[in-house]
Order: structure tokens, then sequence, then C-alpha cells
């Protein structure tokens, strides 16, 4: 692909004109592939890392013959990535995701994001994952390598349908009976909820080896409100009504959000967890990118 | 303050859309869905939020814009005190120069009572100045600078017209409607009984308007005056000449007089004469010798009194042979002038002579050498004689043109080029313009039969002086160039009516002889301010030219080629010569009414005061203490204008909460 076009990220509204989600995915993880070098942590390909001593146990089908039969001793072959990870994506669809101001909603963009997600971790042989959650688990697709993996996973999200509540014990603790090895778990949503609780919540999946990572998910309205007038606001998911004057939205509602995505962001590294806030006006391409690059950093 | 169209404020009820729109609408409201509410609270506003305005300016602006429209309909006014107790103070000084100040040292107290008048106002009050004779002038407009004033005052002269308070009067109520101010006027005059107009109401004064007068001179001063001079303009035979004239005394007692008759400067005849008291006696001088001209006479009294100007009366006398008249008559019919040369011959000191001769015999003729031309029933005229005289008139010349059977038959009025209808059978006379001096004195043709009379069809512009019975012109009146012809639907003879067997054929010969001549309109004196007709239509070709009694020309260029008439305004001689090329000797005498010195009774003068406004106290006064004299003022005008201002203030903040609405959406 011409670097003229990698370079320029992808807008949301772009993508939301793409019908097939395997082919947003596929543009979104080449767009932003294409602008870093290596991703260290899903990094399962066959690209060479070193040499180590054979030790009694080792699978004998990693054993380099050719090596062996220059010197006698027998060396393991090992590869850059090679941890076998499970890649989960844990996918909110709560009512509050229906949320839009823009030409896509939150829910489009953060299947976009599990699209790709999923996509990145099938280009690297891990397997891949799908739970669909709001206050109970919608749809879940068991982690696999296998073949045609891509596409279960691509079809659960295409068919993930807005529910109602968030609860995020329930989809949690059933997670839990299937995550029995070690991998990342993709924790995608827009955190209507008290920070607290969240971490509370997720923070178990850490302690099994787990690497979390929280991808908060807003409409920009969401963000900074702009009302001209009182107008009253109905709440997605509880039903609720309430009058909403100008000057509130703009100013104390602005400082509680921010508090909100602060104290989110604190609660979720102080349980070692990694937290990424993704506006749906930001290209998807860009944002991933600015995600790994962080990552890689830290790493 | 009330409504002048109270039912259009009904609309009022109007209001209720924006009401609507603003208010009820809120009820309707759907929520906006928001992904969760959980970092916003519930405020005060919520508890009202059905019951709060939605911009509350938009729709204080909208309400009131429909209220001022339906006031603005609804023509509201309020009842606003007169202006009059507002109006600033206007000072008029009026000082009659008419004929009666020249007596003694009427003007000169005039002049002083002015000068003291403006003496007494404030500095800069304004103050105008007019002069008071027949007509009004103002000599200076509304003027704070009282030196102005004061020289117009000292410019004044008395002249020799009349004065006419009934014409100031008129003058001062149009300063009061048009000024806007409060008219204090000042009337400085002799307050001649003659000067008082025959109507009181013609003394009515304006509301705004104070009068004070200032009699100058003593009253019923006593005065002489040669009243009248009746004599014929021309003498044609110097033995038949009479000149009569009437002496009158006003305020006078009886006493004989001594009257001369001069004629350019040297007497012809003095008589005495006795008056009786406040009366008159009329003198008589006959058979004076009048040599071939125009002469001025004048007759004197004597001896001289405080006003002697009007103790010498001007006329004007002409001797000359009488002018010949050309009668042409068709075909070889010389009998056809009989009746009209001997109605002309039976008028004594006609002044006119008929000679008769044949449209055949016409063809060279120098037309310019007769007074006038008849044609009788000419029927088709030859063309370059029709041109011939076609060129007489339009220069001055006359024409009287009878329409009998040939002429009918012809189709049109030679000359003229009216079509001619037809006949009428046995008609009398329906209508006759009395006035018109072709035809003073005829009557009204009683008993007159027409056989047969042509059915005339003049110009939009003629002049019909008489009708038939049937309403068909017999007598009609047309110009042509400076000239003027009159065009008669029958015969001057008895072959189709009886006119010429009635009494009153020698009046209409006669009359309209000296009309078509011009001799009926010249008098031996006229009174001064007579206009006297210079020209008949604008054409400027040949000028005019009046040499005044000063002996100076009195007309600019620009008149001499385009004034129409011309004022006598001085007592004396003119010399006047016409577009048409006649040439007249006019005198012109005072109104002789500006003799009688007699001042108007007091009581009336203060009847005529008492018109205006007065300190007295009568209906207007009310308005100058300050009673409220109401009128409504009304205030559509200024609602509409609010209106329009709201339907702009009203767009702005519409404008701008849509401007909000969208960039909330």
């Amino acid at each position: 692909m011409p670097a003229a076009i990698t370079n320029r990220f992808l807008d949301p509204a772009v993508l939301g004109e793409i019908a097939a989600l395997d082919l947003i995915a596929k543009t979104v993880v080449e767009g932003f592939i294409s602008g870093l070098h290596r991703s260290p942590d899903f990094g399962f390909s066959q690209e060479f890392a070193e040499y180590r001593a054979y030790t009694p146990g080792d699978d004998l089908r990693h054993v380099d013959w050719n090596v062996y039969a220059r010197t006698e001793k027998a060396y393991l072959k090992r590869y850059r990535g090679e941890t076998n990870t499970t890649l989960m994506v844990l996918l909110d669809a709560s009512a509050s995701m229906g949320f839009t101001s823009t030409a896509i909603s939150k829910f489009d963009y953060a299947k976009y994001l599990a699209s790709a997600l999923v996509y990145l971790a099938h280009l690297q042989r891990d397997s891949a994952g799908l739970i669909v959650f709001h206050d109970d688990v919608a749809n879940f697709v068991r982690p696999s390598a296998r073949q045609g993996q891509l596409m279960r996973l691509l079809h659960g999200i295409d068919n993930a349908q807005i529910g109602t509540r968030t609860d995020y014990r329930r989809p949690f603790f059933e997670l839990q009976q299937f995550l029995r090895r070690r991998g990342i778990t993709v924790l995608i949503s827009d955190f209507f909820e008290d920070p607290e609780r969240i971490v509370e919540t997720v923070e178990p999946l850490r302690f099994r080896g787990n690497e979390l990572v929280l991808f908060h998910i807003l409409d920009r309205r969401e963000l900074e409100p702009k009302l001209g007038e009182p107008v009253l606001l109905r709440d997605m998911e509880t039903g609720d009504a309430l009058e909403v004057s100008p000057d509130y939205a703009h100013n104390e509602y602005r400082q509680k959000m921010n508090a909100h995505i602060e104290n989110l962001r604190q609660k979720a590294q102080g349980a070692g967890l990694d937290y990424f806030l993704l506006p749906t006006d930001r290209p998807l391409d860009a944002g991933l990118r600015e995600y790994f690059t962080v990552r890689k950093g830290r790493l | 303050m009330g409504f002048l169209s109270p039912w259009f404020l009904a609309g009022i009820a109007a209001i209720g859309l924006p009401l609507y729109v603003h208010l009820l609408r809120q009820y309707e409201r759907t929520p906006q869905p928001f992904s969760s509410l959980m970092f916003f609270e519930r405020r005060v506003q919520s508890s009202v939020k059905h019951r709060r305005l939605r911009y509350l300016m938009l729709l204080a602006l909208r309400l009131a814009l429909l209220v001022l429209l339906a006031l603005a309909f609804a023509n509201p006014f309020v009842n606003r005190t007169s202006a009059a107790t507002h109006r600033r103070k206007l000072t008029v000084i009026a000082l009659d120069r008419s004929f009666s100040m020249r007596e003694g040292s009427r003007m000169t107290q005039a002049k002083a009572e002015a000068h003291r008048i403006l003496s007494g106002l404030g500095g800069r009050e304004p103050v105008q100045v007019v002069a008071l004779d027949a007509n009004i002038e103002n000599l200076t407009p509304p003027e704070a600078d009282h030196t102005v004033a004061s020289a117009a005052i000292d410019s004044v002269e008395s002249n020799d017209r009349a004065s006419s308070f009934g014409e100031f009067t008129r003058a001062l109520r149009v300063l009061d409607q048009s000024s806007g101010m409060r008219l204090d006027a000042h009337l400085i005059s002799d307050m001649q009984q003659s000067s008082m107009p025959p109507n009181f109401r013609d003394l009515q004064l304006g509301p705004h308007t104070t009068l004070t007068l200032h009699s100058v001179g003593k009253r019923n001063e006593p005065n002489w005056a040669v009243n009248t001079v009746t004599t014929s303009a021309h003498v044609y035979d110097p033995k038949t000449t009479r000149l009569t004239t009437t002496v009158a005394g006003w305020q006078t007692g009886a006493a004989t007089r001594n009257v001369t008759l001069v004629l350019d400067g040297k007497t012809l005849a003095s008589k005495q004469v006795s008056v009786p008291a406040n009366g008159r006696a009329e003198v008589q001088f006959t058979a004076f010798d009048v040599p071939y001209g125009s002469h001025r006479g004048e007759v004197r009294l004597a001896p001289a009194d405080a006003l002697p100007q009007d103790d010498v009366f001007p006329f004007s006398v002409e001797r000359s042979d009488p002018s010949r008249l050309l009668f042409l008559y068709s075909g070889n019919r010389p009998q056809q002038v009989f009746y009209y040369k001997s109605a002309m011959d039976s008028a004594p000191d006609s002044g006119l002579i008929v000679q008769p001769l044949s449209l055949d015999q016409a063809g060279n003729v120098d037309f310019s050498k007769y007074a006038y031309v008849v044609l009788n029933d000419p029927g088709e005229l030859d063309k370059s004689l029709a041109q011939s005289l076609c060129n007489y008139i339009s220069h001055g010349g006359a024409a009287l043109i009878a329409v009998g059977p040939n002429t009918v038959r012809a189709g049109r009025v030679p000359l003229s080029g009216d079509h001619i209808g037809g006949t009428h059978q046995i008609q009398g006379v329906g209508f006759v313009d009395a006035q018109h001096p072709a035809v003073v004195g005829t009557g009204r043709f009683e008993n007159v039969q027409f056989s047969e009379a042509a059915w005339l069809t003049p110009k939009p512009d003629a002049r019909v002086i008489a009708k038939l019975a049937n309403g068909s012109p017999l007598l009609v009146e047309e110009r042509m160039g400076e000239g003027r012809e009159l065009i008669f639907a029958s015969t001057l003879d008895n072959s189709t009516n009886d006119l010429p067997l009635h009494t009153s054929f020698v009046a209409f010969v006669v009359q309209s002889g000296h009309y078509l001549a011009g001799l009926e309109d010249v008098a031996s004196s006229v009174t001064v301010g007579t206009p006297v007709t210079l020209r008949h239509s604008k054409d400027q070709s040949t000028a005019a030219n009046v040499v005044g009694p000063d002996g100076k020309r009195a007309l600019s260029l620009s008149e001499a080629t385009k004034a129409l008439t011309f004022d006598l305004t001085q007592n004396g001689f003119y010399d006047v010569q016409r577009a048409n090329g006649h040439r007249a000797l006019i005198a012109a005498h005072t109104d002789r009414r500006e003799s009688d010195l007699t001042t108007a009774p007091a009581e009336n003068l203060e009847l005529w005061r008492n018109t205006g406004v007065t300190a007295a106290g009568n209906q207007n006064a009310a308005q100058e203490t300050g009673e409220q004299q109401t009128r409504p003022w009304s205030l559509w005008r200024y609602a509409l204008g609010v209106v329009l201002l709201a339907v702009l203030v009203e767009s702005i903040f519409a404008s701008r909460y849509l401007k909000e609405e969208r960039q909330t959406a």
C-alpha cells in the first residue's frame, strides 16, 4: 500500500461506510502496522530470536538438527514472541454504547476496535476469543487459533446487538471460568460505572497472569457536551429523565467527567491495568498506533 | 388617550400564537437520549421545566410586535393641548400706503408709529413688515433683525391705489395658518370707512391673531375732489363734444368751487359751482374744441385742499375721422348692405362708416385701412382673397362673417374653416351672453325669428355669445392671431331672418362694430389698478410698449414681448402701444373712494379687532390664558415605527437562537 495512503489516518466515519467488518479490521491493522517496526507483545511470528541448550523434557521438534550435525550438541531454536498468548476481547454492548453524535456510535467504534485486535492476533497466529456482554453475556466465542477462528470472531462481533444495562461482574465471572491460560484480556467499554467498582471487578484477571487492557470509548459529546438551552435528557440505560442546564453541562459535568476519567486511569494503573481513552472522533488506526507505541516504550 | 378604530384591538388576541409556540409546546418536548446521567444532578430548573418560557426575550418581542401592530391599526390618539399657547409670537406691522395716506402728514405719522411699535419689541423678537393697499406686499420676511424692518418701514411711500381691509384680513388669515406662529398684528392706517369690505365676514381674523389698530390723521377730515368725468374718448365732430364732471365734498360744508377744463395744459373753460354741504354738484362743458389726435385732458378743482391730488381728474380724448369698415357681399346684390349701413348710420357718434364692396372686386383691396371687414354670406372665398383676409385678421384685424345659404352650401365657414352641419328652420334666440362687449345693450333679441340659420360647429376654444332656442350657436367669437372674428349663423339682411326689422339690430350692429373696431374698451379715464390688454396671445413676434405718467418705459424687454396685460398703477396718462400695433392714450385716476376720508365707526373697528384673540376674553382668549383646547393627535405612525423596530430586533434574536439550536443539534 502506498505510503501516502497509509500515513493518512482513517476517519471513523470512513470506516463506518465499509460494510464488511473483516475489511475494516484489515484496513485498520494494515494502516497502523505499516507505521510500526514491530509489535513486541503480540509477536508470535516465526522470526528467530536465540538458541537455547537442550534440556531433558524439551520438545524434540524444536531441536535444530543442523546445528547438532555440525556440533553434535543439541540446541533448541527460539523465536520472538513465541509465548502462545491468548487474546480475549470483552465487548461492552450495553445501551449506553449506542450513543452517538456523529456518523458512528460508540458501539460501532468498539466493534471496529475489537475487529482490528482479533485480526491482529490472527496475523500473529495467536488464539483469540470474544465475549459480548451487557448485563449478561450475550455471546461467547471460545479462544482458539484454529483455522476459521477469525471468521467466527468477526461474525460474533458483527452480530453483536445493543443490550440493556452494563454489569461487569457476571461476564467477568464467566470469563474467569475459561481463562486458564496466560493471555491478554481487552475490555472495550464506556465505563459509566464507579471506577473503583470497575477495577475491583476486573482486577482478579490480573492476578491470574493475565494482562488486562481497558479501552475507554467515549463520544465527543460525552466529553464536552454543548447545550444551547436547558434540555431534557433521558438515560439510555435506566430510562430516567433529567433537565440539564447549559451552564451545568458546560462546567460541572465536564469537571466530573474529567475526574471520572482520571480516577479510572489512576485506579487502573494502580492495579497494573493498561488504560487507554479513545474518543470516537479519533482515527482508530492512529489511536492503536499511539497505544502500541506507548506500550512498547513501557516494555 | 383613545382609539379611533378600537375594533382592531381584537387583534391582540393573536398573542396566543407565540404563547403557544413558546409555552405550550414545552409540554410536547421530547427528551434527548444520553448515554448516562451519572454525572448530572437534578437542579431547580427541573422542577419548573415545563413552565419555563423558552426564549423569554424572543417571546417578549413577539408579543410586543403583535400588540403594537394591533395598536397601530386601532389608531391610538392622545388629546393634545392646542399649539396656540405654545406658538412663538410674530409681530406684523402693516402700513397703509393707499392714496388717502397722502393727506397731510399721515404717512409720516404712520412711519413714526411703526418705529414706536418696533422699538417696543424684544431684541430678537421676529417681526414682519407689510404694506397695505389694494393688495398686500410683504416688505420683509419674518425677521429677527429689527434694522431690516426699520429700513422697510422707512421705504414705504403712499401710492395711488385704494386700500382694502378685507384683503389685509385675508392675508393675515393665510399667515396665521401657514406660519405656525401667534400673530400680533399692528395696522397703522387712517381707518377709512371706504376701506371696509361690504361683507363683515371678510374681516374674520385667524384664531391665533391679535389685531391692534393704530389710527393716524384726524378723524373725518373734510375733502373735496373731482369725483367723476364723463366724456367720449373719441371725438368725431367738435360741435358735439360734451364733458360732464361731478364735484364731491365729504365732511364738507356748503361752498362754491371753481372747476376748470384743461386740455394739453391749455385751459378751455372754467365754471363756478355751488356744492351743498357734504354733497356733490355736476358741471358740464360742451362744444369745446378738440384738435385732431390724442390729447391729455384734466378737470381741475380750486381752491386746493389738504389732499390736492384728487382735485385733478385726468382724462384722454382723441379726435379723428370716423373709421371705415368694408362690407363685402356676394354676387350682384348690393342691397344686402342696406340694413347694416342704415343701422350704423343711425347711431350718433358711432365712429364707423360702412363701405360696401362686391367680393368680386375685393381681390386687390388693402384691408388694413379698414377697422374691420363684414362678409355677408360670402360662400366659398377665392383662395388669394381668403389668404389676404387671414393675414389681415392675424395682424390685429377683425371680421364679421354672416353665414347664409351660399356659405351653407360651401359646407365651411370661410377663414375660420368651421364645419357647417346644415340649417335650422324657424328658430328664436335662446341665450345671449349679455356680458360680452359685442352684444352689450342689445337685449335678448326678443321676438326675433330666424327662418334659416346655419348649424355651426365652432372650435373648442371659441366663445359662443348667443344661441338659438335649440342650443345651436348663433353668434360665435373666434381668435386668429392678434385679431378676432365674429361668426353669425344667419345673414345681415332680412333674407333669412327678421332681425333687421327689430330695434335690437341697431344696437347689435353698433356694439359688435365697436367691438370689432377696438372702440368698445376705450374709456376717457380708468381707475388706477385697471389691467390693460397688451396682446391676446403669447406670440412674441411683436413687442408692446407702455410709457408711464413719469415718462419712463413701464415694461421690461421681457414683459414687452410676453406680458398679456399691464396694470395701471399711477394716477396720470399712459401711452400704450399694443402688440397688434394699436396705440392708445389712457388716463388713469385714483379710486375716488379714497377721497372720502371719513373714518370707520369705532364700534366697527372694535368688532373687527374682536374677531381675533383679545385680552378681554372671548372664545379665543381661553387659549391665551392657557385653558385647554385639545385636539386628537394620532399616534399610529409612531406605533408602526416601533413595530418595525421590534421586527428588526426580533429578527436578530431569532437568528441568534436558531444558530444556537443548530449548534445544539
